[in-house]
This record gives C-alpha cells, structure tokens and sequence, in this order.
C-alpha cells in the first residue's frame, strides 16, 4: 500500500508543478513505483514541465468518468521508467471532480504504486479540497515573500479541517518546502529568510530550493532540473527525496558566498 | 543587524519589517480560522439585538490566553 502525498501552497505560481515534476523524477530515480497527478483541472501544466504533453491520450476526468481505462490514461515518463503520469483534463469546469470518483480513483492508484504525488491547484476551493482530503503527507510550497507565507499559513490551517485522515484522529504529516530563496538578498535583509518563514508558518521544514535561472531553461525544454548534477537546485530537490523516504540527509549550506568586507564585518555580528 | 550596521546607523532591513507584519497579521487571522463559525454568530446575534434596538453592527472578537479561548462582544448602542 502506498503513501498519497499532495504538494500544495495556496498562492499560485510559487511553484507546485515544477517541485512536483522534480520530485516525482527524483522518488522514481531512487527506486519509487511513481504516479504524478495533475489536479488543477482547466489549467494542466505538469504535463509541459515533465516534457510528457505530446503524449497525452485521456485524462484524469476521463478515468473517473469511465471513459477509459486507468491504464490507457496513465503514462509513462520517458526516462525515469518507474514514474508514470495522469494528466489534469482541458475542461472549462473546474467543479467536474467528483469527491467520491477522486476516492476511488486515488486508493486505486494507492494498491498499485508506492508514491502518488498529487499537484493541487492553486487556491483553497473544492479542487484543492479534492487534492488534499485523502492525503497522508502535504508538501506546503512557500517562497519568502509576504503573500505566499501568508497563504501558505492559511492553508496549512485547512488541511486538518478537510482531511479523513484528521477526522480518524491521525495526523497528515506537514512539511514547508521554501522555494525560489536568493541567498544573496536574505544576507543582504531584503528577503525573509529560511527561520523566518519557518517560525512563521510554525512546521519542520523538508527543504528549501534556491532561485536559479537554470529552472526556467529546464522547463522550456521540458526536461525537469533535477536531472542536471551541478545545479544546487536539483540538489535541493534530490535531497527532498531522500527526507520523503526517511533518510537523514543535511540541509544545503545556501549561503552565498562571502566577499572580503563581508568576511570581515561576520566577525563582529 | 550586525556589528557594522549599528555602526553605521543603518535602518531596520526589509526582511525584519515584513516578519513583524507577517506574524501580527497571522495572529489575528489565525484565531479566526480556528472559530469558522464566528461570522454566522455574528449575524444571529445582530439579527437578535436588531429586534430590540437600532444598532446596526456589533462587534465580536476572539483571542486566546494560554488555556482559555475567550469570545467578545461589543454593543455600541449609541451616544446619549
């Protein structure tokens, strides 16, 4: 029986999809049986970020409503052989999902994979609801600026309220991935910085992912970051994987590299 | 703030004003996500006092000290 983990955050466009294409790649590579979901129903965007958007035959509406079977929806990656993708549908919508279709669908795919991965959509309506409500672990993307912490604080204050797991007395494991931190500006005290954001929002934290240009060029190819060894970012997200499986891993030193004046001037702090 | 900023009479960093305004902030939105039914009370009470008075709104705040969860209600029935 395997885990449903949902990778959530509130705020849109800090982030989900790309951290969810990565790790998704990254469980696969270390060994996972993998299915990567996209939730965010009339805006399907993980299918790019995966590079797997030619493919796609049916969706996950499709399988819910029965018009094909889960296997002829399912994809698999190109790459990592053990990951396996259903891509959000097209539909104008949004309300389409079906809670007791999605349970179905969902400890479906439990039986046969060790990892379901869910991207929820952005916002706090019944599409994240549907994202969430069976989840055993939630992934809280934030990046440190002031909107995201906020909505992240807030949907970190939903999830008990919309899970089963929280209404049998279990606790949905929580975790903060921080996102898109510039080491070089929380030096500088113009970002918050790793232990603000986490003494705000108050959870361990899993991770944290420096901003890189090399994202961008990752997702215009379609070929996620976390394949390129040197990048800290995908190192990052290889090290979130590892935490997912209970590993003990350090946390990236992100601290930018130190001038001379700098040096000097840390000796007094 | 370091040594050098004290020094040289740099003013508070951005990051330090947006943590403060974060955290007041979330204080207060925190305590109304734990009392989801706190705006329906609100207007059944007002529905109620309407009936007997000419007050237009009242004000219901909650907060928590250590154990206690407290609710406050706030009539205003006018100036004499």
């Amino acid at each position: 029986m395997g885990i449903i983990i949902t990778v959530t955050s509130g705020k849109g466009g800090v982030g989900k999809s790309t951290t969810t294409a990565n790790l998704a790649v990254g469980l696969a590579n270390l060994g996972q049986k993998v299915v990567a979901i996209d939730f965010d129903i009339g805006l399907r965007n993980l299918d790019m970020i995966l590079g797997l958007e030619n493919r796609i035959v049916y969706d996950v509406v499709d399988v819910m409503e029965g018009r094909c079977n889960l296997s002829q929806a399912l994809i698999n990656d190109k790459k990592a052989k053990s990951l396996y993708f259903l891509p959000a549908s097209q539909t104008k919508d949004k309300d389409v999902l079906d809670r007791e279709k999605v349970k179905k669908l969902l400890l479906g795919l439990k039986k046969s994979f060790d990892i379901v991965l869910i991207d929820s959509p952005a916002g706090i309506e019944s599409g994240f609801e549907h994202s969430i409500f069976l989840a055993d672990r939630a992934l809280i993307i934030s990046t440190p600026d002031v909107s995201s912490v906020r909505d992240a604080d807030r949907v970190i204050g939903i999830i008990d309220a919309k899970s089963e797991k929280a209404k049998e007395g279990k606790d949905v494991e929580k975790h903060v991935i921080i996102n898109r931190i510039k080491p070089s500006m929380v030096d500088a005290g113009n970002m918050l910085s790793t232990e603000d954001v986490l003494s705000i929002l108050a959870l361990p934290l899993i991770g944290v992912i420096l901003d890189e240009e090399d994202i961008i060029g990752s997702t215009n190819m379609g070929i996620p970051i976390i394949y390129k060894e040197k990048s800290m970012a995908a190192e990052g997200y290889r090290r979130i994987c590892k935490r997912i499986l209970g590993e003990e891993v350090e946390f990236l030193d992100i601290h930018a590299k130190k001038g001379f004046f700098k040096k000097i001037s840390g000796i007094f702090k | 703030m370091s040594f050098f900023d004290k020094l040289f009479g740099k003013k508070s960093t951005s990051a330090s004003v947006a943590k403060d305004r974060l955290t007041i902030m979330l204080s207060h939105e925190r305590v109304n996500c734990k009392l989801p039914y706190l705006n329906d009370l609100k207007n059944d009470i007002l529905k109620v006092i309407k009936k007997y008075t000419s007050v237009s709104d009242v004000k219901i705040t909650s907060s928590n000290n250590q154990n206690l969860d407290v609710i406050e209600l706030e009539i205003t029935l006018g100036k004499k």
